[in-house]
């Protein structure tokens, strides 16, 4: 449906996007995870033809979209990572606003506005200005403003930020029944829980490279461990460390030992070893490595301090 | 961020600096004489006394007039102004001031000089200052004109003959009695210089004043001014007259008795308070500057809170949002425009109904003009603040200028010319031809024409640097 084809963009000396190659194919819901400055927002905004790579071609269904005739822009929807409203009009203004734009008109502009407040949970609010709204509030309004027109493909820019948890789900939930009902969704975000959460598809960007790409457990057996295990650092669990550095590789991390045994290490041999040391079960939490690790793994960095 | 606090900072300093030197040029303090310099007068003479021509020379030797005496008929030809000419030249705006000066200046069954002066007030403190000025030439003449006055009565009373002897004797006796040139005295007496003018050179305050009558022949050998004036008072019994003034002032006022300037104002005479059409037009262009440029830098909001991307990214164009702010500061122009003749109407009863198509269509250019700079702003400035400081400098200036506040014929030549460059200049051009001068639409036409051309010359640029700079990035 997709498809960035060895694009690169520049901003003066900075290279934001570098050589990027990508399909998305139509119905997938594809997570671009990566940290600040990674190049996440420029990759939106050259596929909604907002600006033009200095190398490589971006096309919707074969067509590029710079050049985009007005279907093809009819065809996607945009929510930005700012709050692209206008704050000094009513959420209800806004929304006519923008679905006039998109060439909504009457009775049907009326319905979708209402289905979108729906989708919000912003319907008694709706006649309130714009500025008056909490940060979550505006969040949710800007996303639904980019749907009114039914796009076939959804880019969203970090469309979670500042938003409560309680929110948030509602939005996961909105955009996975609206994927469900067929809609290319592309997400971008720096929390890897979303990403592996929503997303079918993943791609792992930074300085404007994508370094890794495809499902969850695609990514994940990139991975030399399959699990990880964590307990806390105390006195009595020192004896514990001693006799798993033979068994796999163990780090302190912020008062926790991590533990990520050695390919075809047990779990069980390390359940029998806690227990002949005496130590409670609950000290221990054994996880799958997560997208986190994989980026650390790839870049030598965490997600958060990139 | 050092750097740019310097240059904030830098800023806040520097443009009050500009701004109040830009001023001084606009209100001529530069010049060591300060005052209004060549506003067109016209004259018109059909006198034949040799004074008419001295006080035309006068007031060509004022540096606040430039004196018109002729009509250009072309091919290089001209002829000299009629009453009809500066009339109708009047009415056009060619100038705003005429003096007719009648055949019968002096006339012959009265004594006292008769001229007129014609104007058209297209700004109060103008018309003020001109007829001041005038004044103050017309009267420093007049005693020369007075002199005229009384010698043509009085050859009339006693006859050629007799006049003339009587002149001769006075000249000879004077001549005997205190030494000097008999034909001198004689011509002198005879062209009516009765020593009013020597008077006038006294500059008041500083030199004693002079003494009535003949007292002051002692003083000073050889005038023979006061002589011939109680030559004249004995004539024709004109006390008031003859009594040399004890000041300049009061001498000021004696003649303001005898001089009878016929005022007339020519165009504009239903208005009832000529300074608010002015006030109300270029204050009227100068907020709509201000409102249409604030809207303009809204533009960079709307890029930054990525209201732009959503646009852009739905089937609206560049063009499309540009074109849209456009208009939206023509509409604002006018209503804004609107609301202020609204209130000019309450408060100095103006009269916008007259005319109203014609205002219409001067407000309509007028405000896609500021409406076009405001878009220029945002153009060519990188950010809201920038435009917001570049807007601000330049409406105060070219508001300064361009005559919203102050007449342009108050200014220097040089800031007469750069004001021609100002969409201020020709909206507040644009308001008087209507508001005062109640113009038609068709003879406003020109003024709405050059406000349509900046509109789209500046709009032009605009978009241009638009397309080259950041905003769409
Ligand atoms: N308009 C611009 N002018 C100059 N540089 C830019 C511009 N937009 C982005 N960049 C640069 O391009 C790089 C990628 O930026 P981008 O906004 O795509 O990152 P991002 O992944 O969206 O980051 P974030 O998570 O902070 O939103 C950054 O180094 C940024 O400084
Ligand atoms: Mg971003």
């Amino acid at each position: 449906m997709l498809a960035f084809c060895n694009v690169t963009k520049r901003f003066g000396n900075i290279t934001a996007l570098d050589d990027v190659s990508l399909e998305i194919a139509p119905g997938e819901f594809f997570g671009l995870l990566g940290p600040n400055g990674a190049g996440k927002t420029t990759l939106m905004s050259l596929a909604a033809g907002l600006r033009t790579p200095e190398a490589g071609t971006v096309a919707l269904d074969g067509r590029p979209v710079a050049s985009g005739a007005s279907a093809a822009r009819r065809a996607l929807g945009l929510v930005p990572q700012t709050i692209a409203l206008f704050p000094e009009l009513t959420a209800d203004e806004n929304l006519r606003i923008f679905g006039e734009l998109q060439g909504l008109r009457g009775p049907e502009l009326r319905t979708r506005i209402d289905e979108a407040f729906t989708a919000a949970q912003l319907t008694d609010r709706r006649h309130s200005l714009v500025k008056t709204f909490s940060g979550g509030m505006q969040r949710r309004l800007n996303l639904v403003a980019a749907l009114l027109h039914r796009p076939k493909l959804l880019l969203c820019d970090e469309p979670t930020v500042g938003v409560d948890p309680q929110s948030r789900n509602a939005i996961f939930e909105y955009l996975q029944r609206l994927n469900r009902g067929g809609v290319t969704i592309i997400y971008s975000t720096h929390y890897m829980e979303e990403a592996a959460r929503l997303c079918s598809r993943i791609g792992i960007i930074d300085h404007g490279k994508i370094l890794a790409l495809g499902t969850l457990d695609e990514l994940l057996v990139q991975l030399p461990f399959e699990d990880e295990i964590t307990f806390p650092v105390d006195p009595a669990t020192a004896p514990l460390v001693a006799r798993l550095a033979a068994e796999g590789e163990i780090t302190a991390v912020d008062g926790m030992h991590r533990f990520r045994p050695r390919t075809g290490y047990p779990l069980s041999a390390f359940f029998a070893l806690t227990e002949s040391l005496n130590l409670p079960p609950r000290l221990f939490v054994s996880q799958r490595p997560t997208l986190e690790a994989l980026f650390l793994h790839l870049t030598g960095r965490t997600l958060r301090d990139a | 961020m050092f750097w740019r606090a310097k240059a904030a900072v830098a800023i806040t300093f520097l443009v009050p600096i500009v701004l109040i030197y830009l001023f001084g040029h606009v209100f001529g303090l530069y010049r060591k004489d300060s005052g209004p310099v060549g506003i067109p007068i016209a004259v018109v003479n059909l006198s034949q006394e040799p004074a008419a021509l001295k006080l035309i020379e006068a007031l060509k030797a004022e540096k606040a007039f430039r004196v018109i005496t002729t009509r250009d008929l072309g091919n290089g030809a001209t002829r000299p102004l009629t009453e009809a000419d500066v009339r109708a030249g009047l009415h056009d705006n060619w100038y705003r001031y005429a003096l007719i000066l009648p055949a019968d200046l002096l006339p012959d069954d009265a004594f006292g000089v008769r001229m007129k002066f014609l104007f058209n007030p297209r700004n109060e403190i103008e018309a003020q200052t001109v007829n001041g000025l005038l004044q103050k030439t017309v009267f420093s003449n007049v005693p020369q004109l007075l002199g005229q006055s009384l010698q043509k009565r009085a050859r009339r009373f006693l006859g050629d003959e007799r006049f003339e002897r009587f002149n001769r004797t006075i000249a000879n006796t004077l001549a005997d009695n205190f030494g000097g040139d008999r034909e001198k005295i004689y011509q002198q007496a005879i062209s009516g210089d009765l020593g009013f003018s020597e008077l006038n050179r006294t500059e008041a305050g500083k030199t004693p004043a002079p003494p009535p009558g003949l007292r002051r022949l002692d003083a000073a050998p050889a005038p023979n001014g006061p002589d011939a004036q109680s030559q004249s008072s004995k004539l024709e019994g004109q006390k008031s007259a003859a009594a040399p003034p004890q000041d300049q002032k009061s001498s000021t006022d004696i003649f303001s008795q005898m001089v009878k300037i016929e005022t007339e104002q020519v165009a504009g005479k239903e208005v009832k308070n000529p300074m608010a059409a002015r006030l109300v037009g270029g204050y009227a262009i100068m907020f709509l500057l201000m409102a249409v440029s604030a809207s303009a830098t809204t533009l960079f909001e709307e890029k930054n809170s990525g209201v732009f991307q959503r646009l852009l990214s739905s089937p609206v164009r560049p063009a499309h949002i540009l074109w849209a702010r456009f208009l939206f500061g023509v509409i604002l122009g006018l209503v804004q425009i609107t609301a202020l003749f609204c209130a000019g109407r309450v408060f100095f009863g103006l009269d916008i109904f007259r005319h109203a198509g014609a205002l219409f269509a001067v407000a309509l250019s007028a405000a896609a003009a500021c409406s076009a700079f405001g878009m220029l702003v945002a153009a060519i400035s990188p950010s809201a603040a920038a435009a917001n400081g570049i807007s601000t400098f330049v409406v105060i200036s070219m508001s300064a200028v361009g005559g919203a506040w102050f007449p342009v014929s108050f200014m220097p030549d040089y800031i007469q010319t750069v004001s021609k460059f100002t969409l201020v200049y020709w909206s507040v051009e644009g308001f008087t031809d209507v508001l005062w001068a109640g113009r038609s639409l068709l003879e406003v036409l020109p003024t709405i024409g050059i406000l349509a051309g900046i509109a789209a010359g500046v709009m032009a640029v605009a978009v241009w640097c638009f397309n080259r700079g950041k905003l769409f990035d």
